[in-house]
């Protein structure tokens, strides 16, 4: 592991109070059987509370890993990561396990519901690890379903919805735990142009109201364009940071 | 959780229907050959209680003639006299010299073919058996050799159906005799044979009257009762010295007597039995150990099919203890409820067999524990594997897992 060097200008959230997410020279190497893979390298980020921050790059520049790292599914291999200011690097596999329970919310490009619970029963699943009991369970879970539209459908197994109302569900599953962090990856990845709006909107909703964090992996320039900070990630590395105006511009060339 | 376990196997029914069967069939094999066990036992311990407790039987030796030797029982070398003085031996609690032959018996119309055995009071005692009607002989009938008889049941059926028979006289080998008691029942002996079909005078009207031997005193075997099962061997060996002494043999010649103890003889068939009762019962274990080989592949399969829901899981917040303590769960709800199902199957069994072969087995509370012990242990150790599996994922690499 490298020493973090001091005196390096780490890039520094404009407009968010203090860093929800800080990263210090990660890296991440894989040992495959060709040889080793350095899928990042030297990564130095900050992210503020509140920021919706979209991450784009061509496949195999290391977006996803960095979005696993960054939800404790992955460990680093080099560097640090601090997330509300405590050392996930050092941290054991059950303490990482209780990071995600309660700071991460993950919305996954295929949903990810079990199919034979319900969508009740699905959205309170964090909330079984946490210890919560049943009763408070469905009722949190019921006032969330609720807030992403889905009242009536608490008892729907997740095979029986839309691909839109499945996510919704994975966001109010998300949200559920009322973690500070949602890490979505690709999203809308298997929605048509309508139903990502729609998705988009409610993440826009979620970031304006709760000032929630929102952490966005995709491809597509039209869903990043929702977000006002953009990240790309080329060959494991940051290749550029925009923010606002900038993001926009290069939004609109991307088009 | 049992809710999260029982809709997880739900979803599969026949998959966890088949794998419970294994157990199924191993929990009532367990069950069903444990009360066969005990039955067989019951069994065996019925005619040894039939028998008569502590017994001795001393009989005669073989006979010799030129070189020959002829069977045990046939040398006329016991007598009244030797069973007189086995009595006043220590450890001694009753003594019944027993000399017998074929004998026709008639009544009115009816006539029946059986065994006449020649004996004393104490042979009921010795017997452990016990008059259904009637008296025992007495001391002037013995001493007078009456003429009077105690019937066997089979033998007062063939005679006298259902009547009464104390008091009405029969004829045995064309002699009046006065039936004073009638026998309880007794059943089959250890060898098969009806001891019911039997018929008792005193000895003395045997020797002098019925069969009028030319040794006038001897008798075939001398049951002997001792006070406890601890003093049989040591009375064994004083009749031993006592007889020897009596027919003046020397303690290294062979003697012309042999003094056998039934209690080793019922302990050798109930060990028997107990070898028999382990070995199914090991036989059935090996199918319990091979139904909980099914479970462990079953769990197996489920920990890799629903790699994915582990991954998100873990994802969601789950420790490894916690996807450990799932898996567990699914693995002894599978088992316990195989458990239950062949404890229903066991013991409808063994009620099927009591009806058919009228075997007097019951399902022990204890072999009903030692089930759902096995069962739970099989459950445990053949779901541990697939559980630590499933909870040694790493996050990432079960949420790709395709």
């Amino acid at each position: 592991m490298r020493p973090a060097a001091a005196g390096r200008t780490e890039p520094a959230a404009d407009h968010a109070g203090e860093a929800l997410i800080r990263t210090v020279h990660l890296g991440k190497r894989y040992l495959l059987a060709s040889g080793a893979l350095q899928a990042l390298a030297d990564v130095n980020l900050e992210i503020g509370k509140g920021e919706f921050v979209a991450i784009m790059g061509p496949s195999g520049s290391g977006k996803s890993t960095f979005m696993n790292v960054l939800g404790c599914l992955d460990v680093a291999s080099d560097g640090e990561y601090y997330l509300q200011g405590r050392a996930v690097s050092t941290m054991d596999v059950n303490e990482r396990a209780e990071i995600r329970n309660r700071l991460v919310g993950f919305v996954f490009q295929s949903y990810n519901l079990l199919p034979r619970l319900s969508t009740l029963q699905n959205v309170g699943l964090p909330l079984v690890y946490a210890g919560v009991a049943r009763h408070e369970r469905d009722g949190r879970a019921r006032r969330l379903l609720e807030q992403v539209g889905l009242g009536e459908y608490a008892d729907f197994l997740p095979p029986q919805l839309s691909g839109g109302q499945q996510q919704r569900v994975a966001i109010a599953r998300a949200l559920v735990n009322d973690a500070p962090l949602l890490l979505a990856d690709e999203p809308t990845g298997n929605l048509d142009t309508h139903t990502s709006e729609d998705i988009m909107a409610v993440l826009e909703g979620l970031n304006r109201e709760r000032r929630l964090t929102i952490v966005l992996v995709t491809h597509e320039a039209d869903i990043a364009a929702h977000a006002p900070r953009l990240i790309r990630f080329r060959d494991g590395r940051v290749e550029e940071d925009l923010r606002g105006g900038d993001a926009a511009t290069i939004h609109r060339l991307d088009q | 959780m049992l809710a999260e376990a029982w809709s997880a196997l739900r979803v599969n029914r026949m998959r966890t229907g088949l794998t419970m069967l294994g157990l199924i069939i191993g929990v009532a094999a367990v069950i069903a050959m444990l009360a066969v066990g005990t039955g067989a036992r019951n069994a065996v311990n019925d005619v040894v209680a039939s028998m008569g407790s502590n017994l001795l039987i001393v009989r005669s030796g073989p006979q010799m003639s030129g070189g020959l030797r002829f069977a045990t029982g046939s040398a006329p070398t016991l007598t009244l006299g030797d069973a007189d003085a086995i009595r006043a031996l220590p450890g001694v609690a009753a003594v019944a010299p027993g000399s017998g032959g074929a004998v026709q018996l008639v009544y009115g119309p009816s006539n029946w073919s059986t065994m006449a055995l020649g004996t004393n009071p104490d042979y009921l005692s010795v017997r452990n058996w016990s008059l259904a009607a009637g008296s025992n002989f007495t001391e002037a009938e013995m001493r007078g050799a009456a003429r009077v008889a105690i019937l066997g049941q089979t033998v007062a059926a063939n005679l006298f159906g259902a009547a009464d028979p104390v008091g009405r006289v029969i004829r045995i080998s064309r002699s009046p005799y006065l039936v004073i008691g009638l026998l309880a029942p007794k059943g089959q002996s250890f060898g098969g044979s009806d001891q019911d079909d039997t018929v008792l005078v005193p000895v003395t009207t045997a020797l002098r009257k019925l069969f009028g031997s030319e040794f006038a005193d001897s008798v075939r075997y001398i049951m002997v009762q001792g006070d406890s099962p601890r003093v049989l061997g040591q009375v064994q060996d004083e009749i031993d010295a006592l007889l020897r002494q009596r027919h003046h043999i020397s303690a290294r010649k062979e003697a012309d007597f042999n003094v056998r103890n039934m209690t080793e003889i019922a302990n050798a068939a109930a060990s028997t039995t107990r070898v028999m009762s382990l070995l199914l019962g090991a036989i059935a274990s090996i199918s319990l150990v091979v139904g909980g080989i099914g479970i462990m592949n079953i769990m197996l399969v489920s920990v890799s099919e629903r790699t994915r829901e582990i991954g998100l899981r873990m994802a969601l917040g789950a420790k490894p203890a916690d996807v450990l303590q799932q898996f567990l769960v699914e693995a002894l709800l599978v088992s316990l409820g195989g458990c239950v199902l062949g404890l229903a199957v066991g013991i409808g069994t063994i009620e099927v067999v009591k009806r058919l072969f009228q075997l007097n087995s019951q399902v022990t509370a204890a072999s009903v524990l030692i089930a759902f012990a096995v069962s739970l242990g099989v459950g445990v150790f053949f779901g541990f594997y697939p559980a630590r599996k499933a909870a040694r994922l790493e996050p990432i690499d079960a949420l790709r897992y395709q």
